[in-house]
């Protein structure tokens, strides 16, 4: 197509980056091995640092989606090696803002007014970046209003910045590009609702419809009729974000209160919703003056299929994994066993994922559990640095789902460690 | 077709019109003025009242076209508080806003330049409006220090703008990304582009560090060694 053609400019800028980082990487890669060649103890701790970085750099300069993939690899730090996890979650609250005349445009385009015509007030300047659009603060009939803008074109560059990130994620991951495929689909699929802001506006007043009863947990009420698929209109919650709550030094009946209510949020929606926020990274929370637990951004919602949910809950209820047959039953279903495997394999696989599970739903086996102590995330960044190294998992493993299930649960685990909280795990049971 | 209109007084509005009808019925000029005229049933003379030719009349709808963006721009109210980049980012996206009431006849008005570099005829008068309009708001950047003075270039800052004007209208023919979003992101990173470049940048640095160290530094010599 002759529009595609005449605007290569970017995508050559951005394969170019791309290309860019390669040779960074490999040169990386000469520099580590040479290194080497006079001190033979050098790990690779130094190595992967420096791939981060470079990595790291250059998604940062990219806008949208490629962002947004940086976004995804750093909260999935079970797989990732640790040095690539600090660098890329610095990328999270990063990205450059829209001009005055665009948000005009926006506006113009969605309502044929421009925002002064349809708030009483609207700020120009944006008051916070989201990774594919920006937040402007409005009033309107005495509300104070958040207005989130969406970047143009974020939806048709997701695909192109996927195929870019590609060998990337795999070089990084050490996986075969081909098996890879159908999680790159998942998130590509992901990604690219949470680009539909008309769909996040129903999903949104759904969920905090359905959630209105938790304890301790707020919503704004969402303006469909003030939103369109670019913009979202939504009231404004006062509040700190998670960095400036804990510098104010809260107590500890406090941290609790706080990350039980996160706790509850999830767990109400894995086993009553069946439908689950999967992007609990801090920025999508705020703690409120009278202390409750606010929740600002419904942009990623992964549906949990029943075909998903039996066998992988089953799992985690006590006990379960006592029983083999059964045991390596749901792993089959769960494909991280498969048809063709060996009599060993089956026996190796069965102890490898019974022991990542055990590990992992560590929480969810015991009534009450503190996030505090760092030998929890140490056991699992270990196994997980483990297993980056054994042939055995450099094909990836298991149904489609385990991508956003996983970085949802641990990303949860991740903002309570970071809060302190001790939260009672039992509150709402799996339905199995 | 031209519409039944009285036979009286035609205005240059109503010529126009008919003459937009016309190309895009016929998707080529009329065979002459005076066939044209004669549909319209006015005299050849009356036509030639309001316009010399047939390009004239593509003329004066690009003319008309940048000064209605222009003065639409300049009558919101947050215009006052937009700097030049901004201002510039403005005229864009209400240029492309209102081209887009006329696209068809767009299309057809550039579609038989498209092969050529320099200014479309059709386009000089626009041009001039366009220019002048750039070189105001260029004016107000220099005074306000948001843009730097450069001796020479700061006189083609409207140039740059002017291609990409060029650039944006083409690209904004061949867009068809849904309510033309592309173009929205063409013009947002071109005119950022333009206007860091219009910026004091690193670029002016280097060459002032170039120029301190050929005046101090004895350069050449050292460069032999």
């Amino acid at each position: 197509m002759k529009a595609q053609e005449s605007m290569p400019t970017t995508k050559v800028e951005r394969s170019a980056k791309f290309v860019k980082t390669g040779f960074q990487i490999g040169g990386n890669y000469i520099k580590h091995y040479s290194k080497k060649l006079f001190n033979p103890d050098l790990n690779r701790d130094e190595l992967n640092e420096d791939n981060a970085s470079d990595i790291y750099n250059s998604l940062s300069q990219l806008k949208g989606s490629a962002l947004k993939i940086a976004q995804m690899l750093s909260m999935d730090k079970n797989i990732m090696p640790k040095a690539y996890i600090t660098k890329f979650t610095q990328s999270q609250y990063n990205a450059p803002p829209l001009s005055g005349p665009l948000i005009v445009r926006t506006f113009t385009k969605s309502f044929g007014k421009p925002p002064e015509k349809i708030f009483d007030t609207f700020n120009i300047n944006s008051t916070r970046a989201a990774s594919i659009g920006q937040v402007h603060e409005a009033t309107l009939n005495g509300k104070k209003l958040a207005v989130k803008v969406q970047y143009p074109g974020v939806g048709d560059s997701i695909s192109s910045d996927l195929k870019l990130v590609k060998p990337f994620a795999f070089r990084i991951l050490g996986m075969n590009e081909k098996e890879l495929n159908i999680y790159i689909r998942e998130v590509e699929e992901r990604l690219l609702e949470e680009t539909d802001y008309k769909l996040e506006v129903r999903r949104s007043i759904e969920i905090s419809q359905a959630c209105k009863n938790l304890k301790n947990t707020l919503f704004p009420t969402y303006y469909p009729e003030l939103s369109s698929d670019k913009i979202i209109s939504m009231d404004w919650m006062e509040g700190l974000h998670l960095k400036e709550f804990l510098k104010t030094d809260p107590s500890q009946e406090l941290r609790n209160k706080i990350g039980q209510a996160l706790w509850d949020f999830y767990h109400f929606q894995q086993h009553e919703l069946r439908a689950v926020h999967a992007d609990p990274h801090p920025g999508n929370f705020l703690i409120t003056p009278d202390k409750k637990l606010a929740v600002i951004d419904f942009g990623c919602i992964k549906e949990i299929p029943d075909d998903f949910y039996n066998p992988f809950f089953k799992l985690t209820s006590p006990g379960f994994m006592n029983n083999k047959a059964a045991t390596i039953d749901a792993f089959r279903k769960l494909e991280l066993i498969r048809p063709d495997d060996s009599k060993q394999q089956v026996e190796f696989y069965f102890k490898a994922y019974k022991e990542m599970i055990s590990l992992f739903a560590l929480p969810d086996t015991s009534k009450v559990f503190d996030f505090r102590p760092p030998e929890f995330f140490e056991n699992i960044f270990d196994w997980g640095e483990k297993i980056t190294k054994m042939p055995e998992f450099k094909q990836p493993r298991g149904v489609k789902h385990f991508i956003y299930i996983n970085r949802t649960n641990f990303g949860l685990y991740t903002i309570l460690n970071e809060l302190g909280a001790t939260v009672k795990t039992d509150t709402y049971q799996p339905h199995v | 077709m031209a519409k039944a209109i009285k036979k009286s007084a035609l205005n240059s509005d109503q010529i126009q019109e008919a003459y937009i009808d016309y190309v895009l019925t016929n998707n080529e000029p009329p065979k002459s003025v005076y066939n044209f005229a004669k549909s319209l049933k006015i005299s050849e003379n009356e036509f030639y009242n309001h316009f010399a030719s047939f390009s004239g009349i593509e003329k004066a709808i690009w003319t008309s076209l940048t000064i209605t963006a222009i003065s639409k721009i300049k009558e919101q109210e947050i215009w006052a508080q937009y700097n030049s980049r901004e201002k510039i980012l403005s005229f864009f996206y209400s240029y492309v806003e209102l081209l887009k009431t006329q696209r068809s006849f767009v299309v057809y008005s550039l579609k038989k330049y498209s092969k050529r570099l320099s200014t479309p005829d059709v386009l000089s008068a626009a041009r001039e409006i366009f220019e002048n309009f750039a070189e105001e708001v260029i004016t107000e950047g220099l005074e306000s220090g948001e843009l730097a003075e450069r001796k020479h270039l700061s006189k083609r800052y409207k140039d740059a703008l002017w291609l990409q004007f060029a650039f944006i209208v083409k690209f904004w023919m061949e867009d068809d990304s849904v309510g033309f979003e592309k173009t929205d992101e063409a013009i947002e990173k071109g005119i950022n582009l333009a206007f860091d470049l219009f910026q004091r940048s690193p670029i002016d640095h280097l060459f002032e560090y170039g120029k301190f160290l050929v005046q101090n530094g004895k350069l050449k010599e050292k460069m032999r060694i």
